[in-house]
């Protein structure tokens, strides 16, 4: 980071990575963001550790009721799903004119995370680049330095544009921008240790057998049963694309891996999915594109992979 | 909300002991239901009575041969009578419902007594809407009645034509009956099966079976028919296997077209799909409400 940030209009997204390393360090930064947006009319919401909360509750003082607050741990379960209900908060929040500007205090839940999960959560923190970038929204990304290994914090430096300080934003140098063909988020799936044999079922444009052979896979896996409706509405969701936009056939393997399932569903001819598809929010009324964004929401994790053309959509369902 | 009654019934499947409340909202569904009635009671060896009122007996002996039928010599022999509400049970110019029941009671011991197989009735109730002196009692009389046809040697499919009838009034008619006449379905396959029907008095669609990629456009067709129709609607899915996001997108959708005030309300779907209403923000459609099975709103 070496320049301070352009200006730029209100309209538009900001999104800022906090590197910090006490406490003063965080409150010197998302204090006066806070007061600063109140003071502007705008909606202000808070999602941290515990711990940030209650500091910030006691900072903020006399204006911290009309800042709303969520516990990190409640918020970032599954990418897909945070991912949904931020924009849900900022549709609600700015509908009717209510608010014409948000700010979000979003810090991301790095401790007990495998590698996958690492690397999704990094991605995921690239996507909101992409699937805010209309929305006139501040947002201000916390990474404690004191609790984190250093290479998410490195991280922190190349899926936000910008760098908070006490005061002023910088430009970060080392920012990867998600839309790029070649960026360092698109990249192979890693091969999967999986238990058992692979569960292997070609198709072509009639689901039918997609549908039951997953529920009676993934039964066999030991997918719980109400889980089971979720798995086959996300794998059909991604036969479908296969089917209309992916060559009009498809493979799809099972297997368990731990405590999920695993589903790759490749489509057969060319396809060229981004690796954030499913993270841009859809407006209901489109006339199509909304199915990719509800199969984000619903699974643990999913991984998008194009290939000489051809896409592998990876899911991941937990057990129960 | 669930169904109104406990059964819907295939009109070939309609037999004696069923006290069968038909709905219909156009000349064909009711024809479609009415001849095959009608004529598997013929075929069957039963005595049958119709009383017409919006339709004029030779027009109801007319969808006859179409079913197979010949009415003439049935006709002449007493096996089938088609006479009208006016000329029979309102002669008098009043309706009673004792009395109707009472006579009833003796068609059908009378009819067994000739030989027949048994006995079955069809009425078409819009003179209950005229200024008749007991029509208010209509209720009470379809409620009496199921004694007569619950006694085994008999049936009855009573028709209350929607475009006469108020979704209230339709909604308190079908209760007094213990099932209600499956109407044709706009669609069917070995899959899926799209079937007009009556929720609450109001017009409805079951669907039945599997919607996806191949039967988007399908949905999307019927639910367009259910919207020509007045009022608000309803689409059932209590009998529903599968549905993906685009089927989901296709209700959505029809409700995001209707007029200002009517509202097509998503019965029994199942709370994943319901679920998935809300995260793609189908639910900020003001004309379209969803209730799901377990979570009845």
């Amino acid at each position: 980071m070496t320049a301070p940030a352009p200006h730029r209009p209100p309209e538009g997204l900001t999104h800022q990575g906090l590197v910090y390393g006490s406490d003063e360090e965080f409150l010197a930064a998302t204090v006066p963001f806070c007061r600063e947006g109140l003071a502007r009319g705008e909606a202000v919401l808070a999602v941290t550790t515990g711990t940030n909360i209650g500091l910030l509750r006691r900072a903020l003082d006399d204006v911290s009721g009309q800042v709303e607050y969520a516990d990190a741990q409640d918020w970032y379960q599954r990418p897909g799903a945070t991912l949904g209900a931020y924009h849900r908060w900022v549709d609600r929040r700015t509908a009717g004119g209510a608010h014409r500007r948000v700010r979000v205090i979003g810090e991301p839940v790095w401790r007990g995370r495998d590698a996958l999960e690492t690397a999704e959560w990094t991605r995921y923190e690239s996507a909101v680049n992409v699937a805010f970038a209309d929305c006139a929204a501040w947002i201000i990304c916390p990474y404690d330095t004191r609790v984190l290994p250093p290479a998410v914090v490195a991280d922190a430096h190349r899926t936000h544009p910008e760098l908070a300080t006490d005061g002023a934003a910088l430009v970060s140098d080392h920012y990867a921008d998600p839309a790029d063909a070649d960026s360092v988020w698109s990249r192979p799936l890693a091969p999967v240790r999986a238990e058992g044999e692979d569960a292997v079922l070609s198709f072509g444009a009639d689901l039918t057998d997609v549908r039951s052979f997953v529920a009676d896979t993934a039964t066999a896996l030991g997918l719980t049963p109400h889980k089971t409706p979720t798995l086959v509405f996300a794998v059909n969701e991604v036969a479908t694309n296969a089917v209309q936009h992916g060559g009009g056939a498809g493979r799809l393997v099972l297997r368990r891996c731990g405590p999920r399932i695993v589903a790759d569903v490749v489509s057969a001819g060319p396809s060229h999915a981004a690796w954030y598809l499913g993270y841009l929010p859809p407006d209901p009324r489109q006339p199509r594109g909304h199915g990719m964004w509800a199969v984000r929401h619903l699974c643990d994790l999913l991984e998008v992979h194009t290939d000489d053309g051809a896409t592998t959509v990876r899911l991941h369902v937990g057990l129960d | 909300m669930a169904a109104d009654t406990g059964r819907d019934l295939l009109v070939q499947d309609v037999g004696q002991g069923d006290h069968v409340c038909l709905a219909f909202a156009d000349d064909a569904e009711q024809r479609h239901v009415l001849s095959h009635y009608l004529a598997d009671g013929l075929r069957r060896g039963e005595r049958v009575l119709y009383f017409a009122d919006r339709n004029t007996p030779d027009e109801v002996l007319g969808w006859l041969p179409a079913a197979g039928v010949d009415p003439g010599p049935l006709v002449s022999r007493g096996q089938l009578t088609v006479t009208t509400a006016d000329d029979s049970y309102l002669a008098s110019g009043t309706f009673d419902p004792d009395t109707m029941v009472a006579v009833l009671r003796q068609e059908v011991a009378a009819s067994l007594a000739a030989g027949y197989t048994g006995f079955r009735v069809s009425g078409e109730m819009g003179w209950a809407l005229r200024e008749v002196p007991g029509a208010d009692r209509l209720a009470e009389y379809e409620t009496k009645v199921n004694a007569v046809f619950a006694e085994g040697r008999a049936s009855a499919v009573c028709q209350y034509d929607a475009r006469l009838f108020g979704a209230e009034q339709l909604h308190g008619f079908d209760r007094c009956h213990p099932s209600t006449a499956e109407l044709r379905p706009l669609y069917q396959d070995a899959r899926l099966r799209l079937v007009p029907a009556f929720r609450s008095g109001h017009h409805a669609l079951r669907v039945v079976g599997t919607v996806d990629h191949t039967s988007t456009a399908t949905l999307a067709a019927a639910l367009e028919t259910l919207l020509d129709r007045p009022g608000d609607v309803y689409v059932d899915m209590r009998e529903l296997e599968f549905i993906d996001l685009a089927g989901v997108r296709a209700l959505a959708h029809a409700a995001d077209r209707m007029a200002a005030g009517r509202r097509l309300h998503v019965v029994d779907l199942a709370p994943l799909m319901a679920q998935v209403v809300r995260l793609v923000g189908f639910d900020d459609i003001p004309s379209l409400s969803v209730d799901t099975a377990e979570d009845p709103a």
